[in-house]
């Protein structure tokens, strides 16, 4: 039973308001993103037009902590055959970004994180990549290359900083 | 090169001009009617009757009825292959010069064709220029022009008005689908609103396929179902039982090995598929191709969605002399399209009165 | 008998005839100029020259389409059918025209009683065709309006009132009877009665909305029009909830619906108010509609569709429960606010109730493709608004102007046809004429029936059920017709059988098939009626007894009748005939009634073929 009292009406202008959010109240339901949706052939939990409904009654904590988010694969079918112009891939950006916010990040996103924040890339750079790439004649790179801070988009001392911890 | 005058010019020979110059004609006021093709009667002369135990009012037999009173009518003076080229006001009147259009050898037993370039003079002009139904083409995920056996809603019309029904195969087929909404609110497409007919339009043809062919099972995908009055609420109980109403707008249509293959979202959210022996697409109303370039011979507005004429532009009775009667101001039905022009005529009649009172005081 | 010519007019259909002997085999002499007793016409009135039409005035005249008769097929075959055509419309010619019934001039004034945009929409355009208008309005003054009215639209309107618009005001219709030409109202004002003849009249009562039936508190649910006072806001920490219901049970109207979305936009532009619009279709098909309901989902409205009948209502309203169709789930809300979308609604004018003058509301207002734009059955009685349904705006206009040419064009003679002759002499004055008539047009007057001057449309239904003959439209007599039958059977060839075919419906479609070329049997003789309701038992009977095989009646589809019941009374009339066929031990099957539109010529075509066949 989901009492609309108890939920939060300003959800949904908080997904809106994420860059990518804008077109989520538009949905009027209509069923064809679940139809071409092939997350949804997989995982049968998993639908498209029910993340969004669960969003517009406000069930804040229901969509951020659900696990069926971090599902989608951006194939962009959805999009492409929404009438409404809801551009679900890109809300469901928005949604993860506040849910990431809220601390519901599932621990695969969050390892992620760590290596992306630690290494500078997906994976450490070890001796063993440096020696496969120079047989393809292909430069060393550096675990954290110069250009590390200005991608994360931190300042110098932070990764210094972040190096240390 | 002819000139004649007439209070009222019509352009359009559809169910809305023809009625347009009826309604003319029982004021009192002689028009000439301009029809661009050989024949009076517009669409409506393609569509069939889908009465099953009882008429279902879509309207389509009332042509007959407008052909025989415009017939006894010499007020109205019809001319068909006329396509109206160039206009200009000058002096309170419109000179609108029309043009002999091909003859294809289809002669109509109450319009005059056109035999020369013609300038019409005329207080007052009616727009019923109808409408273009939306090229399903556009929407090509729903496989028109690509997957056998899907076809138009207005395509499988005329296969059930010469009383056949055949599928992908060239078989009848054992179940059939109707898609609503190709065309029709849809912001993806710019077209933000309801063709209003199509919902009867296709369950009415449903009702025709469950009578002559009571086999055959009909899916009829949708979003809601818009309302035709009284009847049509009671009926709607019975045709929930007969047919397949599915809520959901398909995601695509594919070839499949026994007919085109729907695939949509059952109502637990999973995609599922399904094929059919035939799948029609109901298309939207669009505004007619010449809506543009009327708009600016004539100097008209065209309204959020494309039509001509805004609503309050038509009620203040257009300083401009121009009306606009039927689907070319919007999408409506055979009767709405009857009935509408009845205004157009009205305010044309009234435009004629205040242009006859300033005259006098003038 | 009168010696009747054959006037050949040539028309697209006609080629390949020799108009000297479809006279010969017809029995008639081709036209000698100048001169003569009577006429058969080959071509309709309309499409004859203006020289054969002066010359026929006042003269026994049948004009026929006799290419919308004849048919494709070899030569010899056609000519057979044209000969049978003109024989059957020379019978009746020969028969001589009965004198113009006098009748009186039918009224010109019009009554319009009612208020809001129909009413003076239809009184304006009444009066701008001329005629003298009473705008009999409840209300104080002509732009007062009900409250589903815009105002400012009506008041506009209302200021620009032709002169020849009388405003009655505080005015009430309390009694209202006849027909076109000829209405007696009964008018009730601060002054007094009085009793007024009209020649039309337009019902237009002021309009409201009906609330729908939900067990709503009606201290909590209000119509979409009351909103909450400007000001009214929840809080970041405590928000509003608003629920707008816009046809749960039933569907709403378009019209009820883009209220609601109206209303919803309006409620969720307060701060921190959640509007919930609850509906079971989203009948988004006005103008605007479907961008409108956009716009109040962008605003943040929640769109909640309900199974039909699916919203329970608890405590009057302050709890709802349906479930969400979507996630298949139960929701409940606590509205603060409630409003309710109704269609609109007016009150039904008590004399309407009185089932001895007024038919029933289905049989007076017919819903079918005939009865749009205002028209009711009785003809010269227009009812349009609210009472009908109708959604305020552009709808009112339209069926205003339509009503009120309609019956500018009725009143003026523009269509109308001769009103039925009764005899006097043989009328038993059984009603029975009165009661089967939609249009109105018999009434009982002093001592006799009396026919209202401007509202026959010619359906014959009277003449089919008149028990004494007394009764029928001008040229549509049953011995009118019997002798057209009987000449017209003495010339069909082969297997005869005739075809009763309605001019609504059964004779468009044979005219269509004509005109592609479409071979009719050889014996079968069509009979253009203006309804079907005009072939009773006695013509049917009479069909047999003058060598008919068999006899198919072409009428309109149930609900499709001009005149209501025509076609499901000649239904009856054909059952009715078969079983007595059957009694008499000669087959039922040589009686059959066929629904019919006039766009379904192959249809038709196929019964005949059908039922011809089985003749044998």
């Amino acid at each position: 039973m989901i009492s609309l009292n108890d939920c939060d009406p300003g959800f949904k202008f908080e997904v809106a308001a994420e860059p990518g959010g804008a077109g989520i109240k538009a949905c009027f339901a209509c069923a064809a993103c679940s139809a071409r949706c092939p997350v949804a052939g997989h995982r049968e939990e998993y639908d498209p037009r029910r993340i969004i409904r669960l969003t517009l009654l406000g069930r804040r904590e229901e969509v951020l902590s659900s696990p069926l988010i971090w599902l989608c694969s951006a194939c962009y079918s959805c999009q492409e055959v929404c009438p409404q112009q809801v551009r679900f891939t890109e809300v469901l950006t928005a949604i993860k970004n506040l849910a990431a916010k809220a601390g519901y990040a599932p621990p695969s996103a969050k390892q992620i994180a760590g290596l992306l924040a630690g290494h500078g890339r997906l994976l450490a750079v070890t001796e063993f990549e440096n020696e496969k790439r120079a047989e393809l004649g292909l430069p060393a790179v550096e675990e954290r290359g110069a250009d590390y801070a200005a991608i994360l988009g931190i300042a110098p001392e932070a990764a210094e900083a972040g190096e240390e911890a | 090169m002819t000139i004649i005058s007439t209070p009222v010019l019509i352009l359009g020979g559809g169910v809305a001009g023809v009625s347009a110059a009826l309604e003319l004609a029982r004021r009192g006021v002689p028009s000439v009617l301009a029809e661009k093709g050989p024949r009076l009667g517009g669409r409506v002369r393609d569509f069939c009757c889908k009465a099953t135990q009882a008429c279902v009012h879509c309207g389509a037999c009332r042509l007959g009825d407008l052909l025989a009173e415009a017939a006894a009518r010499p007020e109205a003076a019809f001319r068909s292959l006329a396509l109206a080229a160039e206009a200009q006001r000058e002096g309170g009147v419109w000179q609108v010069e029309l043009r002999p259009q091909p003859d294809e050898g289809e002669a109509d037993p109450l319009a005059q064709p056109l035999a020369e370039k013609t300038t019409v003079n005329a207080q007052a002009v009616i727009l019923a220029v109808g409408y273009e139904p939306f090229d399903p083409r556009r929407k090509t995920r729903f496989g028109y022009g690509r997957v056998p056996g899907v076809m138009t809603a207005l395509e499988l019309e005329a296969m059930l008005g010469q009383g056949v029904l055949v599928g992908h195969d060239g078989q009848p087929p054992e179940s059939v689908a109707f898609i609503q909404c190709v065309g029709s609110r849809d912001e993806s497409l710019g077209n933000l609103y309801c063709s209003r007919v199509c919902c009867g339009f296709a369950l009415d043809m449903a009702g025709l396929i469950k009578e002559g062919w009571p086999e055959t099972a009909v899916t009829f995908f949708h979003m809601d179902v818009q309302g035709y009055g009284p009847s049509w609420e009671e009926a709607l109980p019975h045709m929930r039982q007969a047919i397949d109403f599915v809520r959901a707008m398909p995601g695509e249509v594919s070839a499949g090995e026994n007919g085109p293959r729907v695939c949509f979202a059952g109502p637990d959210g999973q995609p599922r598929s399904r094929e059919f022996g035939l799948v029609a697409l109901s298309q939207g109303l669009t505004p007619p191709a010449s809506a543009g370039a009327l708009s600016e011979m004539f100097g008209l507005n065209r309204n959020q969605d494309g039509f001509l004429g805004e609503d309050a532009a038509l009620a203040v009775s257009g300083a401009q002399g121009v009306f606009v009667a039927g689907t070319a101001q919007g999408p409506r039905g055979i009767v709405e399209s009857i009935d509408h022009a009845a205004l157009a005529a009205g305010a044309a009649m009234e435009s004629l009165f205040r242009a006859g009172k300033e005259a006098a005081h003038g | 008998m009168a010696r009747v010519c054959l006037i050949w007019v040539e028309r697209p259909g006609l080629e390949g005839l020799d108009p000297a002997e479809v006279a010969k085999r017809a029995g008639l002499s081709l036209d000698p100029g100048g001169a003569i007793p009577a006429a058969v016409v080959t071509a309709p009135e309309w499409a004859a020259p203006p020289a054969v039409r002066s010359r026929l005035a006042g003269k026994p005249a049948q004009w026929l389409d006799l290419a919308g008769e004849v048919g494709g097929g070899p030569a010899e075959k056609r000519l057979a059918r044209a000969a049978a055509a003109v024989a059957r419309a020379a019978g009746r010619a020969a028969l001589g025209t009965l004198p113009q019934v006098y009748t009186a001039q039918p009224a010109q004034t019009v009554l319009v009683a009612g208020a809001g945009l129909a009413a003076v929409a239809a009184a304006r355009q009444a009066g701008l065709l001329g005629h003298p208008v009473i705008l009999a309005t409840p209300f104080g003054r002509a732009a007062q309006a009900g409250a589903d009215d815009e105002a400012e639209e009506v008041s506009l309107l209302a200021a620009q009132l032709p002169a020849q618009v009388e405003v009655l005001a505080e005015a009430e219709l309390r009694h209202l009877s006849g027909a076109a030409g000829d209405f007696t109202a009964e008018l009730q004002t601060p002054q007094g009665a009085q009793l007024k003849r009209f020649g039309a009249v337009v019902l237009a009562p002021a309009g409201g909305y009906a609330p729908p039936e939900l067990g709503l508190d009606p201290e909590l649910a209000k119509p979409v029009a009351d909103l909450p006072p400007e000001g009214l806001a929840g809080s970041p920490d405590k928000w509003l909830q608003a629920a707008v219901i816009a046809g749960v049970d039933a569907p709403a109207t378009a019209d009820a619906f883009a209220r609601a979305v109206e209303a919803a936009l309006a409620l969720q532009a307060r701060d921190f108010v959640q509007t919930t619009l609850l509906f079971s279709e989203a009948r988004v098909a006005s103008e605007g509609g479907e961008r409108r309901y956009r716009e109040a989902r962008q605003a943040g409205v929640i769109a909640a569709r309900v199974a039909a009948g699916g919203l329970e209502v608890a405590q009057g309203g302050r709890l709802l429960k349906w479930r969400d169709l979507l996630l298949d789930e139960e929701v409940q809300l606590r509205p603060d606010l409630l409003a309710v979308a109704g269609p609109v609604a007016a009150a039904l004018p008590a004399f309407l109730a009185n089932p001895v003058l007024w038919p029933a509301w289905p049989q007076l207002v017919p819903e079918g493709p005939r009865f749009s734009g205002g028209r009711t059955a009785r003809s010269g009685l227009y009812i349009i608004g609210a009472l009908r349904g109708t959604a305020p705006g552009r709808a009112r206009r339209v069926e205003a102007a339509a009503a009120a040419a309609d019956l500018h064009d009725r009143l003026t003679q523009g269509r109308a046809t001769p009103v039925p002759s009764v005899r006097n002499t043989a009328c038993a004055s059984c009603l029975t004429c009165v009661r089967v008539c939609a249009h109105g047009v018999p009434r009982y007057g002093s001592d006799a029936i009396v026919c209202a001057p401007a509202a026959c449309v010619a359906c014959g239904m009277c003449a089919a059920e008149c028990p004494a003959e007394a009764i029928a439209p001008p040229g549509w007599s049953n011995p009118e017709l019997i002798a057209g039958l009987e000449a017209g059977l003495a010339k069909s060839a082969g297997t005869k059988a005739v075809l009763f075919a309605c001019g609504q419906s059964g004779a468009q479609a044979f005219a269509e098939l004509c005109r592609q070329g479409h071979e009719w049997p050889e014996g079968l003789l069509l009979y253009p009626v203006p309804c079907a309701g005009r072939v009773g038992m006695q013509l049917i009977m009479k069909a047999l007894s003058s060598g008919a095989a068999g006899i198919m009646v072409a009428g309109c589809h149930d609900g499709n009748c001009r005149s209501v019941s025509g076609n499901l009374r000649a239904r009856l009339r054909a059952g009715e005939t078969a079983a007595l066929l059957e009694r008499l031990g000669l087959g039922p099957e040589r009686v059959e009634f066929l629904h019919l539109a006039s766009n379904q010529p192959r249809r038709l075509a196929q019964a005949v073929d059908r039922f011809v066949s089985t003749l044998g």
